[in-house]
């Protein structure tokens, strides 16, 4: 017997049960559900977090005092540690052959006047060296700071987007005087639009140069450098260099641990891939034993329809139908079955996970593994859970099934 | 098939249930030549045998001894799936509850056999349509069962008997839930059936309807009581253009 046509039969009998045949599919749906939404958000997030953590650049390391820190002990320790210095940041760029850009930086947050408007607590960085290059900061209006405004420690400021958007009001900014706390700085540029990662706005700051910054804030900060190395190859020899110079001039003895912190963006990659691949493991577990009930489910109804369609089965072996055509027919009824349960999952899943992706700064990305995973998953159980009651068909006796009431 | 040899051979055959500790004789030793385009009746009371021996004879069962030759080929040791091969082929099957699928139309349940036998849809859907106009069901192919007379639906299920073409009709009590006048109709199309040149053999416990048929075999506690030919009764008063007369027109 064709295959067709017991899909064809297998459409028949869902048809003529539907509310069963729908209350047999929650437990497939569900399972389906949850695995689609649950891929498709994780997927998302991957993305999203890739996408922003590498948005500087995947050769950019940046070290400072403590370094890629994850619980109390390492950080109590590392408060302990001699201050990163300016020195440090001008010998790496002074002496390092695999480093291009080195940007030194130190932040803190001060109030930002202009004219009646002040804005709370922004970040305001000091910078010295590369720093338009390393963070990759393009301009919507007038110049970067330069090595000049730099050396002479001129109080001029480029300011973010947002900054300028709360301050100026859609105006020109650029040659206007704002405050940073108490201290009055010359506005040369405005920074282009970052948009937002994991929830924070990239838009609010205030760029200065760093001597500028010390004068009003004093020299007591440790900085952070960051650099980049000349290109992707050398990104390892940049860093055991950047490591080299700073032991030697820190002082640190052979064999004993770094006093600094050496940190990349795949450093925080790594730490978010074993996190959600944890998190995925044990969701996408839980789903799993949702579909494992679903697939009892199904086999309970397979029985059942069975024992309802003994005559039938009587009927069609009387008119010839051999083992295996029964036996097919109900394996496909229940792969039928839990393929539709199957698909209405799938969408169900990708409804709520763009759901989520609208009500929250979770973001879903809707793959087609994930489909084929749902769909294959969901078919696979039934075919499974299919096997027992359809054998069962297709072992009955003849005259026993065409005499059953 | 050699010219010579019936249609259908049992050599003593024999049928044993175990139950509990006990042991049922149902047949006892059955011997019966049947030959091509015969119109016989087996008849018996309950218990005499009669089901057991038209289920061995539909290939739905398998002898305890003894031997079964259909068309030159012994089956009395035949697999499972080797005996649903011969039901498809050799025999038609009618029996006294119709049987048919309720949820299906009468077109689908008629093109069952052909589905078994590996036949595509488009020839299929012809030759069971085809079927169901012999026995004058054209107008009703896409009605359910419940949406027919008990006359149409043994109608559809003589149609389902005769689509595969097979050696046999077994008909089991197939006037059994039908009143006077529609069972006439459904003898009538055997008739039709046997005069086609098919073998049609019939199991009942109706003197009166076993008496349509020109050979009728008795059987008692498991044994063959007497076998004997007769003069058979002829249907009266059905219309001409009914049953009968398409069915004898689909055979020419």
């Amino acid at each position: 017997m064709e295959f067709s046509e017991s899909v064809r039969m297998a459409l028949g009998a869902l048809r003529a049960n539907k509310l069963r045949s729908f209350l047999t599919l929650l437990g497939t749906i569900v399972g389906v559900t949850a695995v689609i939404a649950i891929i498709s958000l994780i997927q998302g997030m991957n993305a999203y977090v890739s996408d922003k953590l590498l948005a500087q650049g995947a050769n950019v390391f940046t070290v400072d005092k403590f370094g890629f820190i994850l619980s109390d002990d390492d950080f109590r320790d590392a408060l302990k540690r001699k201050d990163i210095t300016l020195g440090d940041a001008e010998a790496i760029a002074g002496l390092s052959r695999s480093a291009g850009a080195v940007k030194a930086e130190v932040e803190r947050g001060d109030d930002v006047r202009f004219g009646s408007t002040r804005l709370r607590r922004i970040p305001i960085k000091g910078v010295q060296g590369d720093y338009a290059e390393v963070d990759r900061t393009e301009l919507a209006e007038g110049r970067h700071l330069t090595a000049n405004d730099m050396a002479r420690r001129r109080a001029v400021a480029v300011i973010g987007y947002e900054v300028w958007e709360n301050l100026f009001d859609g105006r020109t900014a650029n040659g206007h005087e704002i405050r940073i706390g108490d201290v009055k700085y010359l506005v040369v540029g405005v920074a282009e639009k970052k948009g937002s990662a994991f929830g924070q706005s990239q838009d609010n700051f205030v760029i200065v140069p760093l001597a500028a910054w010390q004068k009003a804030y004093g020299t007591r900060n440790s900085i952070s450098i960051s650099v980049t190395s000349i290109d992707q190859a050398s990104f390892e020899s940049a860093q055991e260099e950047a490591r080299a110079i700073l032991r030697a001039r820190r002082g640190v003895a052979p064999g004993k641990p770094d006093d600094f912190g050496i940190v990349t963006a795949e450093m925080f990659m790594d730490l978010y891939r074993n996190f959600t691949s944890a998190a995925f493991v044990v969701l996408v577990g839980v789903a799993g034993i949702s579909l494992v009930v679903g697939g009892i489910v199904i086999m309970n109804i397979m029985m059942v329809s069975v024992t309802e369609r003994t005559r039938e089965i009587g009927i069609r072996k009387a008119l010839g139908a051999k083992r295996r055509d029964v036996l097919m027919q109900f394996l496909v009824e229940a792969a039928t079955l839990s393929l539709t349960g199957g698909a209405i999952g799938v969408l169900l899943g990708i409804a709520l996970a763009l759901l989520v992706a609208a009500v929250s700064p979770l973001p879903a990305a809707v793959s087609w593994i994930a489909i084929v995973l749902g769909l294959g998953m969901s078919t696979g159980i039934g075919l499974l859970f299919g096997i027992y009651p359809a054998a069962r068909a297709a072992r009955l006796d003849p005259i026993v099934a065409l005499r059953f009431e | 098939m050699g010219a010579t040899e019936p249609l259908l051979i049992f050599h003593d055959l024999t049928k044993v249930y175990r139950v509990g500790d006990e042991e049922v004789h149902a047949l006892a030793g059955v011997s019966l030549d049947i030959q091509e385009g015969e119109y016989l009746a087996v008849m018996g009371p309950s218990g005499s045998g009669k089901s057991t021996l038209m289920n061995i004879l539909g290939c739905l069962d398998s002898p305890t001894g003894g031997r079964y030759r259909l068309k030159g080929r012994e089956i009395a040791r035949l697999s499972d799936d080797e005996l649903a091969s011969i039901r498809n082929k050799e025999i038609g099957f009618v029996f006294q509850t119709f049987n048919l699928l309720p949820r299906s139309d009468a077109l689908h349940n008629v093109e069952l056999p052909l589905i078994y036998a590996g036949m595509g849809p488009k020839e299929r859907k012809e030759r069971a349509a085809e079927a169901l106009a012999t026995v004058g069901l054209s107008d009703r192919m896409r009605h359910r069962p419940n949406e027919l007379s008990g006359g149409q639906r043994q109608r559809v299920a003589i149609a389902r008997a005769l689509v595969n073409r097979p050696s046999i009709i077994l008909a089991d009590e197939p006037t059994g839930n039908l009143d006077t006048k529609t069972g006439n109709e459904i003898l009538a199309a055997f008739e039709a059936i046997y005069e086609q040149g098919k073998t049609v053999i019939m199991v009942t416990h109706e003197e009166d309807v076993a008496s349509h048929a020109h050979r009728v075999v008795r059987l008692r506690d498991g044994k063959v009581e007497s076998d004997r030919a007769q003069e058979a009764r002829r249907i009266e008063g059905i219309a001409a253009g009914s049953a009968i007369g398409r069915i004898r027109e689909a055979g020419d």
